[in-house]
């Protein structure tokens, strides 16, 4: 009989307790390429989320909410992320969306205008991306500003002629067009510009190529296979200067003695020892850049959510992107200004040397 | 020199997709199959030599061991998929699509198991350089030369000397009267993606020896293999081998005069005015 | 709503395109691998003239499948000189070629980053921006396509075509222009792509090289042969299965670090084992 009753009251206490302790999980979408050739970063992009979400629900979630993000498979193709898009709007009522890679981005851009849905890039920086929406927020500059603080510092360096390696894609499009510009307004000359296909591994054809011009640096916007690159360029001993941008932050190539001596810029974006130890034990792999990217923009959303719900406002596309807006300042993983809704971020140069890479100057932002 | 270099470039690219070429033609024109799936088979030489040689085995032995697998692959993949597919008397487009779909399952479990990231053969001696006057060369490059001119000559003799070559010529001549005439042209069929799979493993490990490894790599290197079989004509060892050589140092020194983006695109026009003007190929099939 | 509306104006788009492949490759016999490299030309036509609003929707889609036809008439020609084997290789060639003009002349197509921002399609003045509103225009584009596809099949013109894909040379003999009802085939096929290519700029309002490569020609030749080749129902069956199964088979759950190749790689299984029990696919007759 006793035990009865005890049993009973164990049960009853059991639905109190789920009664009052379950806050409803609010869910967010992820739309990345996850399969393809854009499938390693978009998985780094994946776990750098992950990772985020694990410690934020570990500490009770914000504000008794845990946070779920559904990821979805758009192989890096605008037409898969529109109906990636629509289905997590539509079915799953989400009000924020986390995006990659500069094509799907502009190609969902107009629907999250339409739809008021907050669409939040990590990784892509063409500069089309800055315009492409009031309700795009890109949590990294776009490459022209660290284009033209390179391209100055090369300049007065005396690095005066460049020759340009690109990547036929529309990030490293992006980075090419920039080169040209603020290279030459920096007073510098462009020799030759030769493109690398997305996902191809070949690079010496270009690289012998560029090297007949007989430049002084060569500058590189290419975002796949930079230690492939930097092995053939070590290999047919060519002797310029290798200059880039965030882009060349692989641990691969910076671990490749082939890499001695590449200079870029570099978003300051360091993870501390620990946080990158926790991170290699959980998932096997490096902390890398685009882990860290997504780890940050997830916890700008989270203190973001934080501040909509401690306002008691309801959770939409609007409101979120009204509170990053107004918070404006993040002091994360990677520190960030919102000044626009394209974040200003510090960013320095770095050469790499020995293995690692080390800091050689810090940059104002003009 | 500049036109050197990119020429002995050429030379090394060439003969990686020249033994892609003959392995793809001896199926195609052995089986009338458009073999997709080579391109898996291909990718699949890379991933397993790896797994091999991270796990302590020579690399020598770990490349042998691959030729060998990727037979028994392509053995199984003729028996159990091609085959059926003849008994069910399956249209070329069907058998194609099959085909694709067995690629997608290859590549995709290769990028399951071995995830989408580029990986590097932790191998060394295929980096360290050779300086011949001016052209430099890493040992893979030139191992990559000396086995396709090897497989080349080696799958030439076979095909006009062998009994089993001579059998697999005469099944591709006419596989009616071979049938007739008790060649057993399915069993030859067998022998004859077995062989082309363990040749397409060559350049499978060598190229990304080179280059890095790839899941959805393949089917670039077997398109424009496809292109040089053709345009070599079909059922001629010697004019896929040629033309595909051919093809990567035309795409290398086209450098010189066009900018880098259109070189894929130039030879895909010369292709196809080709087989306007000329669609039986340069060297006509035995 | 909007989910499964886009959906299906994309489904509708991809009938279109269906019909066009299966005209090409199952009634005439034209094995093409190259329809999505004409898709993207009469989509970036299309996209230049309303961008630099230098014509209207209608008169940009009628131009755009003028040129899709020339387009498609060219193409086929080698076909013509060449027999099936050699002709698959050609079109091979002809689609790489599109891709590479499509990723490289950036002056035209805006090259690998694409041409964003495409504005609205305006008909008789009214701007279609809603979804639901775009899904009226693909659907009523779609059936005139399926009406014009069956009455092709029903006329004198389409047993023509019959008879030219079962004997060829008892054709020829009775007296037929047997080249002359291929290449008006081929014609009506670069329509149909040319249409269904201008649609597709106008409701993404974005277009890259990506929607036009081999992959996607790939998966037209698989909604023909899935859905069922020769048929009107095939062609419609086709694209709305093809479409969904990406997002079905979302709904089967795998752990997300595999979980994107595992589906592909269950699409490639879904592949086989169609090819090798039901070749004739759903609705079809036997290829």
């Amino acid at each position: 009989m006793t035990r009865a009753i005890r049993w009973l009251l164990g049960a009853a206490l059991a639905v109190a307790m789920t009664g009052t302790v379950s806050a409803q999980t609010i869910r967010f979408g992820a739309i990345l390429p996850l399969t393809g050739p854009g499938g390693l970063i978009g998985t780094q992009q994946m776990r750098g989320i992950q990772f985020a979400l694990q410690q934020i629900n570990a500490k009770g979630g914000v504000r008794g909410h845990q946070i779920e993000v559904v990821f979805e498979d758009n192989q890096a193709k605008p037409d898969q992320s529109i109906l990636s898009f629509n289905k997590l709007v539509d079915l799953q009522h989400m009000p924020m969306i986390f995006s990659a890679y500069s094509g799907p981005t502009l190609a969902m851009a107009p629907l999250a205008t339409r739809k008021k849905v907050l669409m939040v890039n990590a990784g892509a920086q063409a500069d089309a991306l800055a315009n492409a929406s009031p309700y795009l927020i890109n949590t990294l500059p776009t490459i022209g500003d660290e284009i033209a603080v390179l391209s100055k510092w090369l300049v007065r360096n005396g690095k005066k002629r460049a020759a340009i390696l690109f990547e036929n894609s529309a990030a490293g499009i992006s980075g090419r067009d920039n080169y040209v510009k603020s290279f030459i307004a920096a007073g510098g000359t462009i020799l030759a510009q030769e493109p690398s296909q997305f996902g191809q591994t070949d690079f010496r054809p270009a690289l012998l190529k560029l090297a007949d011009s007989k430049p002084d640096v060569m500058l590189v916007s290419i975002t796949a296979a930079p230690q492939q690159m930097a092995q053939q360029y070590k290999q047919l001993d060519l002797k310029f200067a290798v200059a880039g941008t965030t882009f060349l932050q692989d641990p691969l190539l910076i671990a490749d003695p082939a890499a001695e001596g590449f200079l870029h810029t570099q978003l300051q974006s360091q993870a501390p020892a620990e946080l990158a130890a926790e991170f290699k034990q959980k998932f096997n792999v490096e902390m890398e850049f685009f882990v860290r990217q997504y780890y940050n923009a997830m916890n700008i959303v989270a203190t973001a959510l934080d501040k909509v719900l401690a306002e008691k406002k309801e959770i939409t596309g609007e409101n979120l992107r009204q509170a990053i807006l107004t918070i404006r300042r993040f002091s994360g993983l990677i520190p960030v200004e919102f000044k626009t809704n394209t974040a200003t971020v510090p960013f320095d140069l770095n050469v790499m040397r020995g293995g690692k890479d080390i800091l050689l100057e810090e940059l104002k932002i003009q | 020199m500049l036109l050197l270099q990119l020429l002995v470039n050429g030379l090394v690219t060439g003969c990686a997709l020249g033994m892609v070429a003959i392995s793809f033609s001896l199926v195609f024109a052995t089986t009338k199959i458009f073999h997709v799936a080579h391109a898996g088979v291909y990718t699949m030489a890379g991933y397993l030599t790896w797994s091999l040689i991270t796990h302590g085995v020579p690399d020598a032995l770990a490349m042998i061991l691959s030729v060998a697998v990727c037979a028994i692959v392509g053995a199984l993949i003729q028996n159990q998929l091609y085959d059926r597919l003849e008994r069910r008397r399956a249209t070329p487009l069907v058998v194609l699509i099959a085909s694709l779909g067995l690629l997608a399952v290859m590549q995709n479990i290769i990028a399951a198991v071995y995830t989408p990231n580029i990986l590097q053969f932790p191998s060394p001696w295929s980096s360290r350089m050779v300086s011949v006057g001016s052209i430099r060369l890493n040992y893979t490059q030139m191992l990559t030369v000396v086995i396709g001119l090897l497989a080349y000559v080696a799958t030439v003799q076979f095909t006009t000397r062998s009994i089993l070559g001579k059998r697999i010529r005469a099944v591709a001549s006419n596989p009616f009267l071979a049938e007739i005439t008790q060649l057993a042209p399915r069993s030859v069929y067998v022998y004859v993606i077995a062989i082309a799979s363990a040749l397409v493993a060559l350049p499978g490990v060598l190229v990304p020896l080179d280059l890095g490894l790839q899941p959805y790599g393949g089917i670039t290197p077997l398109l424009t293999a496809t292109v040089a079989m053709i345009a070599g004509g079909v059922g001629s060892i010697s004019g896929a081998f040629v033309v595909a050589v051919g093809i990567a140092v035309l795409q290398n020194l086209s450098l010189l005069v066009m900018p880098g983006e259109w070189s894929i695109g130039v030879t895909f026009f010369i292709f196809v005015i080709f087989m306007l003007f000329r669609p039986t190929g340069l060297f006509v099939a035995r | 709503m909007d989910f499964l509306y886009s959906y299906l104006v994309l489904a509708e788009i991809y009938v279109l395109l269906g019909l066009s492949t299966n005209l090409l490759v199952g009634i005439v016999g034209i094995f093409s691998v190259s329809q999505a490299a004409v898709f993207g030309v009469g989509a970036y036509i299309v996209a230049a003239f309303v961008m630099g609003d230098t014509l209207g929707f209608l008169p940009a889609l009628a131009i755009a499948a003028a040129c899709c036809v020339a387009l498609n008439i060219l193409a086929t020609l080698p076909s013509l000189r060449v027999s099936g084997d050699y002709f698959v290789v050609t079109s091979f060639g002809i689609q790489l070629l599109a891709t590479a003009v499509y990723t490289n002349w950036t002056a035209g197509t805006g090259g690998a980053n694409g041409l964003p921002g495409i504005p609205p399609a305006k008909i008789f003045g009214h701007e279609i921006v809603e979804t639901s509103e775009f899904l009226v225009v693909a659907t009523i584009a779609s059936l005139l396509g399926c009406l014009c596809f069956w009455l092709v099949l029903r006329s004198p013109y389409g047993r023509l075509l019959k008879a030219i894909r079962e004997d060829e040379i008892a054709v020829a003999a009775a007296g037929k222009n047997v080249l002359h009802a291929k290449v008006s085939a081929a014609a009506l096929a670069g329509a149909f792509a040319g249409s269904a290519g201008g649609l597709y700029a106008t409701f993404l309002s974005f277009i890259d090289p990506t929607p036009f490569d081999l992959d996607a020609s790939i998966l037209l030749l698989t909604m023909v042969v899935v859905g069922g080749a020769r048929t009107l129902a095939g062609s419609i069956i086709g694209p709305f299965l093809l479409l969904a199964l990406p997002q079905i088979l979302t709904l089967v759950d795998i752990p997300t670090t595999i979980a994107a190749s595992m589906r592909q790689l269950i699409y490639g299984v879904l592949m086989i084992t169609f090819m090798l029990f039901r070749p004739q696919g759903l609705a079809g007759e036997k290829l």
